[in-house]
C-alpha cells in the first residue's frame, strides 16, 4: 500500500526542443548524447544485476534486447547524425529517431509489430529521461515526483527499480495484467503497482491524493479518513514487521516447540554469500556453477574454476557449501558449443549428470577443481539430474579417482567432502531407497520435480494454472523422499523456490523437512513463519494432508495450518 | 560465403527478445552475417535490423555467413532458429 500525490505520465510527451543549435554547440550536444546513452547502458545493466532466480531469466531477456538495442549503429549513428548534420538538440534527434523507426515498423505487414514499437518507445524514452535528468527544470520535476504515485498508460520493467530510486512510491497503470513483466518485478520490489486501471487517467488529475493498495489491486482517490486510517495501521504494521525481521538476523532458527531448523541458503554470485552470511544462513545449500560456463566461448579451466569454488568456501568460513555440477542442458543456452542444439525435447534430453557423463573430460575438470576447494572449509559435492544407481556409484568412482590422481600428482586432498544428489525427477524419488545407500545426502529439486511429476513445461505460460506443487502427486513424492531420507539417516534439504515461500514452511514442516535452500533475501522472512509453527498442532491440521484429492481440499488444509 | 534457407518457427518470429538472442550468438562470431527476406538484406549482428525485418511465423528467410568462422556460425545460426530461440512453446 502506498499514499502519495498523484503524477500523470501522459504517452509520448517528452521535452523536445525544436530550436536548431548554434554552431557552436553541437559537438558539447554530441557528448551530452553520448554520455546519456552511455547512462542508460549503464542503468540496464545495473538492473540486470539485481534480478535473480525467474525474473533474471524473464525480464533479463527483455533488458538484454534493450541494452544491444542502444548499442546497435542503426540506432546510435543517426542520432549522431542529426545532432551532428542537423544541429538538432539530442532531444529532437531521439523524437526523430524514435518516429523514424515506429515508421518502419508501421509499415511493415507483421501482427506483432506494436509490441516492437513498444520496445523502441521504452528505450528511446530511457535515453530521454536521462538527458532530462541533466537539466535543471527537469530536476526540480523529479524532486517533484518524491512522495508520488505515478499513473500512465504501461512502464517498462527496466523503468521501475529506476522509479524506486527516485522516490515514486507506487505505480498505477491503465494497461497491463498482473502477469505482465512489470507487475512480477514491481512485486518482487514490493513497490505497490496496480495495473488494469483503464479509467485511471480520466479520472485522475495531477496532485490528487491517491492511496494505492497492490495486494487488493485497488486505487482509491481522494481517500477518507477511515481510509487514512487503514493506511496508518498498515504502515504501523510493516514498521514492526521489518524490525521484528531485522531481529531475527541473530536470532536462532527453530519452530515454536523448539525443534532447531537448518536454514541454508542458494547462491551464485558473491554478493549471495556476502548476504548469506549477513543474515545468519547454516551454509549453502544450492551453489550452482553454470554461470561460469554460459555466455563464453572457451570452457572454463581446472584453475578458473578451482578459484571461483575456492573463494564461496573460503567467503562461508567454515560453514558447508554444497557445489552442484553443471547443471546445462539444451534449454540452456549456452555458446561453448557443448550442448547438443538440436535435441526436439531438451526437458527430457542430455542435461545435468547425463550432459557430465557424456563428456568426461569435461567433468573430470569440475570435479578436480572442487575437490580442490574442498581443502579450504567445508565441501559437499551434489549431481543433478541423476535417474538411476548407476550414475551415482559412476560418478562416486569418478570422483575418488580423481582424488587419488591429485594425490599423485602432490595435491592435499581432504578426505572430509560429502556426496550427493538432486532428488528432481519422479523416477529418482520412486527408486530413492536403492538410490540413497550410495549417497551422503540429498537435496529435492522441487521446480523440476513438480514439472516432470506433472508433464508440465513451467515455462509455458499457456499450462501455468496446471504447474502446482501443491498437487497431491507432488505431496505425496515429496512426503515420501522426506521420509525415506529420514529412515535411512541422511541428511534432506528441500532447495526449490517453495523452500523459500513462507506460505509453504507449515506445509514444509509438516512433511518432516527439517532442512530448507533458499535465496538469501528469504531467510529472515522463512525463519520468522518457522517460529509461528508448532510441530504437535501441525501434525494435527496436516493429518488429512496426503489423503485430500484436489487443490481446494490441499488448499484447505494448509490455510488450517497457517492459523 | 555460406547461404542456408531456414523457416520461421517460433510463434513471435524475429521480435525483440528472439533477436537479441540471434545478435548475442553472432557476437562471438568474427564473420559477418546476414539475412535475407524478400529481397532486403540486413545486417544480422544489429538487432534493429533484425527486428525490422519483420520475418514473422512460417516465413522462409535466407541465412548468409561470410568470413573465417561462417561455418560454426551458420550452424550455430540455424540451430538458434531450428530451437525456436529457446522459447519453450
Amino acid at each position: 500500500m502506498a499514499l502519495g500525490r498523484a503524477r500523470l505520465v501522459q504517452p509520448s510527451q517528452p521535452n523536445v526542443d525544436m530550436r536548431p543549435l548554434p554552431h557552436a554547440e553541437v559537438e558539447g550536444e554530441v557528448a551530452r548524447l553520448n554520455v546519456a546513452l552511455t547512462a542508460a547502458r549503464d542503468e540496464l545493466h545495473q538492473l540486470r544485476g539485481k534480478l535473480h532466480g525467474a525474473l533474471a531469466r524473464e525480464v533479463g531477456e527483455f533488458i538484454d534486447a534493450h541494452s544491444l538495442m542502444l548499442e546497435d549503429p542503426e540506432l546510435t549513428t543517426g542520432l549522431y547524425d542529426l545532432v551532428r548534420k542537423g544541429h538538432y538538440r539530442a532531444s529532437a534527434a531521439l523524437q526523430m529517431q524514435r518516429d523514424r523507426l515506429a515508421a518502419a515498423f508501421d509499415a511493415l505487414d507483421d501482427p506483432y509489430l506494436r509490441s516492437r514499437r513498444e520496445d523502441i518507445d521504452h528505450v528511446i524514452g530511457r535515453v530521454q529521461a536521462v538527458l532530462a535528468r541533466d537539466t535543471t527544470p527537469a530536476e526540480r520535476q523529479i524532486a517533484s515526483r518524491v512522495g508520488s504515485v505515478l499513473v500512465g498508460d504501461s512502464v517498462a520493467p527496466a523503468e521501475l527499480a529506476h522509479l524506486t530510486e527516485i522516490g515514486v512510491l507506487g505505480v498505477i497503470t491503465t494497461g497491463g495484467s498482473a502477469l505482465s513483466h512489470s507487475a512480477i518485478l514491481a512485486r518482487s520490489m514490493r513497490l505497490p503497482m496496480v495495473v488494469g486501471a483503464h479509467e485511471a487517467l480520466k479520472h485522475l488529475s495531477d496532485d490528487d491524493l491517491v492511496l494505492v493498495d497492490g495486494s487488493h489491486g485497488e486505487v482509491i482517490v481522494h481517500p477518507t479518513a477511515q481510509d487514512l486510517a487503514r493506511y496508518r495501521q498498515y504502515q504501523r504494521e510493516q514498521a514492526r514487521g521489518a524490525e521484528a525481521l531485522l531481529r531475527l538476523k541473530h536470532a536462532p532458527t527453530q519452530t515454536a516447540d523448539g525443534m532447531e531448523i537448518r536454514l541454508y541458503a542458494n547462491a551464485e554470485m558473491a554478493a549471495d554469500i556476502v548476504q548469506a552470511r549477513a543474515l545468519g544462513a547454516v551454509g549453502v545449500g544450492l551453489y550452482r556453477t553454470e554461470f561460469l560456463f554460459l555466455q563464453r566461448r572457451e570452457l572454463p579451466d581446472e584453475e578458473e574454476q578451482f578459484t571461483a569454488y575456492r573463494d564461496v568456501v573460503l567467503g562461508m568460513g567454515g560453514l558447508p557449501v554444497t557445489i552442484r555440477t553443471l547443471d546445462l542442458g539444451a534449454d540452456k543456452a549456452d555458446s561453448t558449443g557443448l550442448t547438443l542444439s538440436r535435441e526436439p525435447n531438451p526437458a527430457l534430453g542430455v542435461r545435468g549428470i547425463r550432459l557430465s557423463m557424456a563428456h568426461r573430460g569435461l567433468f573430470t575438470t569440475q570435479l578436480r577443481a572442487i575437490l580442490r576447494a574442498a581443502n579450504f572449509g567445508r565441501v559437499r559435492i551434489m549431481v543433478p539430474m541423476v535417474t538411476t544407481c548407476e550414475e551415482v556409484v559412476e560418478t562416486r568412482a569418478l570422483i575418488d579417482a580423481c582424488a587419488r590422481e591429485l594425490r599423485s600428482s602432490g595435491h592435499e586432498i581432504t578426505d572430509h567432502f560429502e556426496f550427493g544428489a538432486m532428488i528432481e525427477v519422479p523416477a529418482a524419488a520412486i527408486a530413492l531407497p536403492a538410490l540413497i545407500r550410495h549417497l551422503d545426502f540429498i537435496a529435492i529439486g522441487t521446480n523440476d520435480l513438480t514439472q516432470y511429476t506433472l508433464a508440465v513445461d513451467r515455462g509455458n505460460d499457456a499450462l501455468a494454472s496446471l504447474y502446482d506443487p501443491l498437487h497431491p502427486a507432488v505431496l505425496k513424492l515429496l512426503a515420501q523422499t522426506i521420509a525415506t531420507a529420514h529412515r535411512s539417516r541422511k541428511q534432506v534439504t528441500l532447495c526449490g523456490e517453495m523452500a523459500g515461500e513462507p506460505r509453504y514452511t507449515a506445509l514444509l514442516l509438516a512433511l518432516g523437512l527439517t532442512s530448507f535452500s533458499m535465496h538469501p533475501t528469504s531467510l529472515l522472512e522463512v525463519r520468522q513463519e518457522l517460529a509461528k509453527c508448532d510441530r504437535g498442532s501441525l501434525r494435527r491440521q496436516g493429518s488429512g494432508l496426503l489423503r485430500a484429492q484436489t487443490r481446494k481440499g490441499i488448499q484447505r488444509i494448509l490455510e488450517r495450518m497457517q492459523g | 560465403m555460406l547461404e542456408r534457407d531456414i523457416t520461421i518457427s517460433n510463434k513471435l518470429g524475429l521480435h525483440a527478445r528472439a533477436s537479441a538472442k540471434l545478435v548475442q550468438l553472432l557476437q562471438g562470431f568474427k564473420c559477418n552475417a546476414f539475412l535475407v527476406y524478400r529481397g532486403r538484406e540486413i545486417n544480422a549482428k544489429s538487432i534493429m535490423g533484425v527486428m525490422m525485418l519483420a520475418a514473422g511465423i512460417g516465413s522462409t528467410i535466407t541465412l548468409r555467413t561470410d568470413g573465417d568462422d561462417e561455418e560454426r556460425a551458420m550452424n550455430e545460426m540455424a540451430a538458434l532458429f531450428e530451437r525456436k530461440f529457446d522459447e519453450g512453446a
